[in-house]
């Protein structure tokens, strides 16, 4: 009954854009150990490419995914088809418009200097237009649904429709200044992952979890304190990026104290994924690791995240490679693992078959999985180390850059895995579409 | 309870004012505080040769290597000030002169902020006045001659054939000079020591 058309097909753009930008982000670690490689031209050098990957991972893959499997899961969470397939197909197309606009602006030098906020008025407007026009697609859908009551992950979509809407707009008003532009930068970065990512994965995971192990949803009433509280707190953290900075101590303190309450929300979702998991440990499919593995990652970078906004800790951690270590732990293992497993899920149900290859997918897990330990794992310890070491002005600078180069070796060699499990799942997704035109599956 | 889980407006709404909430302390309060666009004492607008660097300084992402904020930590007064051969070699007195932590005032002027995150280099908040022009030439067309060791890249495409700095690079060099000395701390370090 249902058409999918403009969920298989974000979902298929998605992935070509995570394969590009993933190869940009393993340049990028390239460079950390050879600096010279691709030196000496502008668009290759790493102040260029690092927004190019940054945007790329998040608007190009991960919003993009999500919002795929937010058009495959909200019809079916409604009892009806989706609002307008021929608008979501031109939502598609003004998203792919921006996002060639968004590598071909960067690339040459044209951007905001505002981290996360790189991209130039005109697709910023692009960006709002296509919201919009994801909104009118979404809540049109709501608005006929034939269940009355709403599915947890429901809220989280609806919440995250205008949570974007909020700090997008806000955040690219071209009127502000000085450590105020900072703050708002903050304000903006910080929600763009608590306001868009997180509740976009955890309201996929909410749908997921329960269909691929059978289980039904742990607690309703978990589902709604993790949801309020999150909608109540987070917004008010943006400012533990600037913590010792130069904006007013009251705002750095309301930050840490947000930060800490954080751990509430986080800690009932993480009690509700695991209630529902409950007993599928041992027999999990490929579907089911990268759910498992996912939750435990999102509980460690929510644990992480919190302690990172104490004083004690922040003066150590803050500036160095831990925190990029860190960020991937949320954007790669969590919520990149929550589409990826929703993707599995999801794009052979569409198509009405089996998944081309089973071990292909094994492989893909375990290859992001250890690629993601080591690559994290690598910048956590180095990040330390040098944090610690900047505490004593005795230690020249260059000296601290040169004790990483270990650390971005290791770093390097885990990209390498990374990047090569992706490449599995996105031959395994395309074939998988293939097979509908004839071909046989390979391996059940 | 019940009708936020049934009505969808109701339940937009709510999560609107709640975010609205949030926003207001936390950016609108700010944002109204007059005091956060008071300039320091020694602050000036950027010339335009200096305002052309930053936006080389934009352009190229120097951001997303090089902070610009010395934080309220003493690791990085000490580490981002004035060293004890330096100020010797400079002013004829041996002390270490501490940078100031980075203040609200010292960033009237930036728009965007270029405050930044993440130290893959140092900071860069007080380097104005550190090295002379031709360090930084020699330095951004390759950081490898003055800083064995470095990972920055070299910016070979600001230097023409000869590798003659273009004008652009000038520019780079002017907004690097200018860096910091919105509080005229080196010379007030050095009057202060020598006050003692
Ligand atoms: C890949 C990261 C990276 C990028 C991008 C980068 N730098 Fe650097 N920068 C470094 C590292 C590492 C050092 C320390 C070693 C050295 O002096 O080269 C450094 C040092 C410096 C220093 C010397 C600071 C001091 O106190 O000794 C200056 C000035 C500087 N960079 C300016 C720039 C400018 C201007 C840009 C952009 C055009 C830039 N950097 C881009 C990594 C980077």
């Amino acid at each position: 009954m249902h058409e999918d058309k403009s969920a298989k097909w974000f979902i298929f753009v998605s992935i070509v854009f995570f394969l590009v930008t993933i190869l940009i982000g393993f340049t990028m670690a390239i460079k950390f150990v050879f600096p010279e490689f691709l030196g000496g031209v502008g668009i290759f050098s790493f102040g260029r490419i690092r927004a190019i990957h940054t945007n790329g991972v998040l608007f190009g893959w991960l919003l993009a995914a999500d919002m795929g499997l937010a058009y495959y899961l909200v019809p079916r969470l409604c009892g009806v088809k989706l609002f307008s397939e021929k608008l979501g197909i031109a939502t598609l197309l003004l998203w792919v418009v921006i996002v060639l606009g968004a590598v071909v602006t960067l690339a040459s030098g044209q951007t905001q200097a505002r981290e996360y906020l790189e991209l130039v008025m005109w697709l910023d407007v692009l960006v709002t237009v296509a919201w919009v026009m994801f909104a009118v697609n979404i809540f049109g859908t709501i608005a006929k649904r034939k269940y009355p009551q709403m599915y947890v992950s429901l809220w989280y979509i609806m919440g995250t429709i205008f949570w974007t809407a909020l700090i997008w707009i806000v955040g690219n008003l071209p009127v502000y200044s000085g450590v105020n532009d900072a703050n708002v930068n903050w304000w903006f970065g910080h929600n763009a992952v608590g306001l868009i990512f997180t509740p976009l994965g955890v309201a996929t995971a909410y749908y997921f979890i329960p269909k691929s192990t059978g289980n039904p949803l742990y607690s309703h009433r978990l589902s709604l304190i993790g949801f309020w509280t999150i909608a109540f707190l987070y917004i008010w953290t943006g400012a533990h990026h600037i913590l010792f900075g130069p904006i007013p101590v009251w705002l750095q303190t309301v930050a840490i104290v947000f930060s800490i309450s954080l751990l509430i929300p986080v800690w009932t979702v993480i009690a509700n994924f695991f209630g529902t998991l409950k007993g599928k440990w041992a027999q999990g499919n490929y579907i089911v690791k990268f759910l498992m593995s996912g939750t435990v990652f999102y509980l460690l970078t929510c644990i992480q995240g919190p302690m990172h906004s104490l004083r004690s800790v922040n003066q150590i951690v803050s500036k160095t490679d831990w925190i990029p270590g860190h960020a991937h732990m949320a954007v790669f293992g969590a919520f990149s693992f929550f589409a990826i497993a929703g993707i599995y899920f999801a794009v052979p149900k569409i198509y009405k078959t089996t998944l081309f290859s089973a071990k292909l997918a094994e492989w893909h897990f375990w290859l992001s999985f250890v690629g993601f330990l080591g690559f994290s794992t690598s910048l956590w310890i180095g990040g330390f180390l040098q944090g610690l070491q900047w505490m004593d002005h005795t230690i020249a600078f260059i000296d601290t850059v040169k004790a990483m180069s270990p650390y971005y070796v290791v770093r390097l060699l885990s990209a390498v895995l990374m990047v090569a499990g992706q490449l599995l799942f996105a031959l395994n997704i395309f074939k998988t579409a293939r097979i509908q035109a004839g071909e046989p599956a390979l391996a059940a | 309870m019940k009708i936020v889980e049934t009505k969808s407006v109701v339940l937009v709404v709510f999560v609107a004012l709640l975010a609205l909430l949030g926003t207001y302390f936390t950016m609108v309060v700010p944002l109204m505080d007059q005091s956060l666009y008071e300039p320091t004492a020694d602050a000036t607008p950027y010339s335009k040769l200096e305002l052309r660097g930053k936006e080389i300084y934009q352009r190229e992402g120097c951001t997303y290597c090089h902070t610009q904020q010395v934080r309220n930590l003493l690791a990085e007064t000490k580490r981002y000030g004035m060293g004890e051969e330096e100020t010797f070699k400079r002013y004829g007195v041996r002390a270490l002169i501490q940078a100031p932590p980075s203040q609200p005032g010292e960033y009237v002027y930036d728009k965007p902020h270029l405050l930044g995150t993440r130290r893959v280099g140092p900071d860069l908040a007080r380097v104005g006045g550190k090295y002379d022009n031709s360090w930084h030439i020699n330095h951004l067309r390759d950081p490898r001659s003055t800083s064995p060791g470095s990972i920055m890249p070299a910016y070979s495409w600001y230097f023409d054939d000869r590798g003659q700095p273009t004008k652009d690079a000038i520019a780079l060099v002017a907004y690097l000079q200018k860096l910091g000395t919105n509080i005229k701390w080196r010379e007030q370090g050095v009057a202060r020591v020598k006050n003692q």
